[in-house]
């Protein structure tokens, strides 16, 4: 059974995201259940996504981190639209 | 025909180096143009801005953008500007250009927008001042967007924004923040003044394709939708809307 204290414990982890320098990311999901945290969202560098999880550690250092967010891939396009 | 490469929400860091350069190695054989539709930057810092103008920089096409609310972040928005601008990207905001492409004039005019929401549930500017400073800010924003491309003399015409016109590019998003990643004001303007395409970023986990009530395409070309470097949209000159017959007295009820 989830804590109600997760929910703003949630919020308050994506806001510290939000504003941290090593993030400064809008489109994070969080979700913590007991003692799990799972992060969730599209990220632009894999370094980016290193730092999520050393900020989340750092801010609850005794729960799992489990990072799933993706890093958003940027290769050619495959073709064209042609627009009418 | 023209070809418009388009990308928006990049978040440059400064560690971003070669993350986008390498993909626009094959930009001149794919695209005539290419317009990239805000937050540019993580979180607004000039060191950001020089990273992704180091990576535009020389390259075969003109490179037209907008700022998105991530360039705003540390309030150094002119100073982003102006460290693209320095590398010969056009900044648009409530401006546009007129570029000529394989004998055809395209205009492009182009602002960040901002929120409110859609139809039947946007916010007014009615009650405590900061209710009134949003959106009037987005009103005042959708203006000049629509002054702009009523102004502008081309065979095409493109609408490049970073919040969304419409509510179809955002299926995908939680409905609950709509008003936060755009306003129906903008369509409004786009449509009153007509155009040929529109482009945002800003929802990134909208969809790609929709289109103004007045008809007009709209792609939301933000990268975690796109799934690349850049999409390429190609435009006939015939395309060309006119503009649409919109509401009663509305550009008037917001002067």
């Amino acid at each position: 059974m989830t804590d109600t204290r997760d929910d703003y414990l949630s919020e308050h982890i994506r806001d510290q995201l939000i504003h941290d320098s090593r993030v400064n990311e809008q489109d994070l999901s969080v979700d913590v259940r007991e003692r799990t945290v799972t992060l969730g969202g599209n990220v632009s560098t894999p370094h980016l996504r290193e730092s999520i999880s050393e900020v989340a550690a750092e801010l609850l250092p005794d729960y799992e981190i489990i990072n799933e967010t993706r890093v958003v891939s940027s290769s050619e396009p495959d073709g064209e639209e042609t627009v009418r | 025909m023209i070809r418009v490469a388009a990308v928006a929400d990049v978040h440059f860091g400064t560690e971003s180096h070669g993350v986008l350069r390498p993909k626009l190695e094959h930009l001149g054989d794919r695209a005539d143009l290419l317009l990239i539709g805000g937050d540019l930057t993580r979180c607004g810092g000039p060191a950001e801005a020089q990273v992704l103008a180091d990576e535009l920089r020389g390259l075969p096409v003109p490179v037209v953008a907008v700022l998105g609310n991530h360039d705003y972040e540390a309030n150094r928005e002119a100073e982003v500007r102006g460290r693209l601008e320095a590398a010969g990207v056009r900044v648009l905001e409530g401006e546009s250009v007129t570029l000529e492409v394989n004998g055809l004039r395209v205009g492009i005019a182009g602002t960040k927008g901002f929120g409110g929401g859609f139809r039947g549930a946007h916010g007014s500017d009615f009650g405590e001042p900061e209710m009134k400073a949003f959106i009037e800010h987005t009103k005042r924003l959708a203006d000049r967007l629509g002054q702009a491309l009523a102004r502008l003399d081309a065979d095409l015409r493109i609408a490049l924004l970073h919040y969304s016109p419409i509510e179809e590019t955002l299926v995908g998003e939680r409905l609950e923040i709509y008003p936060f990643l755009g306003s129906y004001l903008l369509a409004e303007a786009i449509d009153s003044a007509g155009a040929d395409l529109v482009l945002h970023g800003h929802a990134h986990r909208g969809r790609e394709k929709g289109q103004t009530p007045g008809g007009i395409p709209v792609r939301n070309v933000a990268q975690p939708v796109i799934g690349h470097a850049y999409n390429v949209y190609t435009l006939e000159e015939h395309s060309n809307k006119s503009a649409s017959p919109v509401g009663i007295g509305d550009a008037a009820r917001r002067r």
